[in-house]
């Protein structure tokens, strides 16, 4: 008997080196023995993956995945514009079983295709309410560096929406908006990941509220997006702080600054504690009127209605205002068993016009606050 | 404009079996599992103990009598088989299915060791004699059978053969061992769950998969409890008794045959099992005799 001393690394290698040998075992006939590790690779990327959760969103949107240590790894999921929600988790199959579980419902459709170092993926999305009908097509992408510490991103993404409201102020009206994005993401220490987009829209048609009174927005608008973030694992804590800054700028010449930070410390015994902070300022659009009246018409007319011009710029819708916001939680999130996770966040939200940084704002605009208390319970299948 | 996943659930090799995949419209979908399912099929006749036409029913009725010819892919399994019991140190055996003349998983009684003497002696792959493509298994009443890896070779090549005709997401499950052929359409991982050894309908853990092959072992699959201990039908070529250290082993490897091959060697490496697979650079979850599971992640290349 030829017993083998090779050490088990070896052997795995070897074994693998023999099964590559059975024939039709693998789909190209030529493939050398590395393909292996290349799908090694591939699982590795997986399995980082699996206990990330993963958002989807209709606007362009790029997830990136770097593995940064050997323990953990950080998921960051980009969007242009907007974020629909967290997509479910579930099982397709059980290994070692013979029974199955059932599929999701399908959302919106995306065709991913990998390759050695990167991704390519084409979507397609189209909701509708009773109102409002929206299409939209994507493509995006991913290429990575040799050693896969640098992630370069681009993204385009064009948008059709047909607003037909019920009070018919407007009737078969048109939006179009074309996006494209470009980030790069980078590996900057084992415990350190570093990520910059940018993001610009160009947008054509009706931006009006048709539900408003008075609101009649400029047919075009430009958007311009910077953002930054920064994850940073704590060797000294085991926890992992996410910061970031994103600039906003656009043609109705709103300018915002947000600045986010968060904090996940797992305290052991499946809990962790996540506090974070977000502050928020952006200065009115040039055509956004405080809701102070016209003194002879009264409310909702604007100041000087009877003697302006009837086409003129104006809205008083409130995201069009100037004002600073905070945002501040707290999440406590506990693991139970393996299957079951409970958090529990609250969340106060204060929006003030005093409190823009930047800019003039509205000053007699009321403020705006809110609490949110929030319990949530998950059971992975 | 995008593929729909399209499911066909199918019995075979004495297991559940299911094929996934996505294609434009269900017409193509059902010709492409066809001719998978088929190849699945085609395996499990082959290479049945059960079919006396089959080739290593030929083999085995040869035994101690005359050589047998073999086709190229049989004496390909041959040659991995050959290397399997040299990478385990002689544990995995595929001369061993003798074994199963004295363990009946269908009634709770132990075998004495009188009747395991005589079927251990005809447990020896290095006695089993090969040249120009041909097999002779020298002593009367040896055996040799695929089923070690069969299933497992069988979900790869339907797996290959989807993705040679352009099958790009899904993937074959024989038996809760799977080879993936590639994402969900929407680019989003299969999340596959990790049978709880004690449970039937229960899971111990999850992992998402878009590539390569899940593959588990396990004391749960065919067992008989005699006097509160559990006797599985995995058995050591030395002892002819069931291993006992570990419930279930689950390995995550480019091929099923190589995740299959894995996760049985550590089975029969018992106790050895662990530094084993800690140091083959595969991802594994495996769960001991006391319930403690073990894991790890993969961290680099190993068949560089």
């Amino acid at each position: 008997m030829t017993t083998s001393k090779q050490a088990p690394q070896d052997l795995a290698a070897s074994l693998l080196a023999a099964a590559l040998l059975l024939p039709g075992v693998q789909a190209l006939a030529d493939e050398p023995p590395q393909e292996g590790s290349i799908s090694l690779r591939y699982l590795d990327y997986a399995d980082r993956q699996s206990g990330l959760d993963r958002i989807r969103a209709h606007s362009p949107s790029i997830s990136v995945t770097a593995p940064v240590a050997s323990d953990w790894s950080i998921e960051g999921t980009l969007t242009a514009d907007d974020v629909s929600g967290a997509s479910p988790r579930y099982h397709t199959a059980i290994s070692g079983a013979s029974h199955m579980q059932d599929e999701r419902k399908a959302g919106d459709v995306a065709v991913t295709r990998y390759f050695r170092r990167g991704t390519l993926t084409a979507g397609a999305a189209y909701s509708t309410e009773h109102d409002y009908v929206s299409r939209a097509l994507s493509l995006s992408g991913t290429v990575s560096s040799e050693d896969n510490n640098t992630t370069w991103a681009f993204g385009l993404a064009g948008s059709r929406d047909r607003i037909d409201p019920v009070n018919h102020v407007v009737v078969d009206e048109h939006k179009r908006t074309l996006s494209v994005l470009a980030g790069v993401t980078r590996v900057l220490t084992p415990n350190d990941i570093g990520q910059l987009t940018l993001t610009r829209t160009n947008g054509d048609g009706y931006f009006n509220d048709p539900y408003k009174l008075f609101d009649n927005r400029p047919r075009s608008r430009r958007q311009n997006t910077v953002l930054l973030r920064w994850n940073h694992y704590i060797d000294s804590t085991g926890g992992t702080s996410r910061l970031s800054y994103r600039y906003y700028s656009d043609s109705f010449r709103i300018r915002a600054h947000t600045l986010s930070g968060e904090y996940v410390q797992p305290l052991g015994g499946g809990w962790s504690i996540v506090p974070e902070l977000r502050l928020y300022t952006q200065s009115a659009a040039y055509f956004y009127y405080d809701p102070v009246y016209d003194g002879t018409l009264g409310p909702p007319f604007p100041p000087g209605f009877a003697s302006a011009d009837p086409n003129r710029l104006s809205s008083p819708d409130q995201r069009l205002s100037g004002f600073g916001a905070v945002t501040a939680g707290l999440k406590v999130v506990r693991e139970i068993g393996k299957l079951w996770t409970v958090d529990v966040k609250v969340e106060g939200y204060e929006q003030r016009g005093n409190w823009r940084l930047f800019h003039d704002g509205s000053p007699g605009l009321a403020p705006l606050h809110a609490r949110i208390f929030q319990v949530g319970l998950t059971r992975r299948w | 404009m995008v593929d729909e996943v399209y499911r066909f659930p199918f019995d075979a090799m004495a297991s559940r079996c299911e094929i996934r995949l996505a294609a434009p419209d269900g017409h193509a979908a059902e010709e492409l599992a066809l001719a998978a399912i088929a190849e699945v099929r085609r395996i499990e006749r082959t290479y049945s103990r059960y079919r006396a036409d089959s080739i290593v029913s030929r083999i085995n009725a040869a035994a101690g009598r005359y050589r047998v010819e073999c086709d190229a892919e049989t004496a390909q399994l041959l040659d991995y088989a050959d290397h399997l019991y040299r990478a385990s140190g002689g544990l995995f055996d595929i001369t061993s299915g003798v074994l199963r003349r004295a363990w009946d998983f269908r009634q709770p009684r132990v075998p004495h060791a009188r009747e395991l003497a005589p079927l251990l002696a005809l447990v020896d792959w290095t006695a089993v004699q090969r040249d120009d493509g041909a097999v002779y298994l020298p002593r009367a009443g040896m055996e040799i059978d695929f089923g070690g890896f069969g299933k497992e070779y069988a979900a790869d090549r339907a797996c290959a053969l989807l993705q040679e005709r352009g099958v790009r997401h899904g993937y074959v499950n024989l038996g809760g061992d799977m080879r993936f052929i590639g994402p969900q359409p929407d680019g989003r991982l299969w999340s596959i769950g990790i049978q709880d050894p004690r449970k039937p309908d229960g899971i111990v853990a999850s992992i998402a998969v878009s590539h390569g092959a899940l593959t588990t072992s396990g004391d749960y699959e065919r067992f008989i409890d005699v006097d509160g201990r559990r006797y599985c039908h995995v058995l050591d070529p030395r002892t002819g008794m069931p291993v006992s250290h570990w419930r279930s082993v689950s390995v995550l490897a480019p091929l099923a045959v190589l995740g299959g091959s894995v996760s049985t060697i550590v089975m029969l490496k018992e106790d050895e099992g662990l530094s084993f697979l800690a140091s083959s650079g595969l991802a594994y979850f495996a769960i001991d005799s006391t319930g403690q599971a073990h894991h790890h992640s993969i961290s680099g290349d190993y068949a560089s």
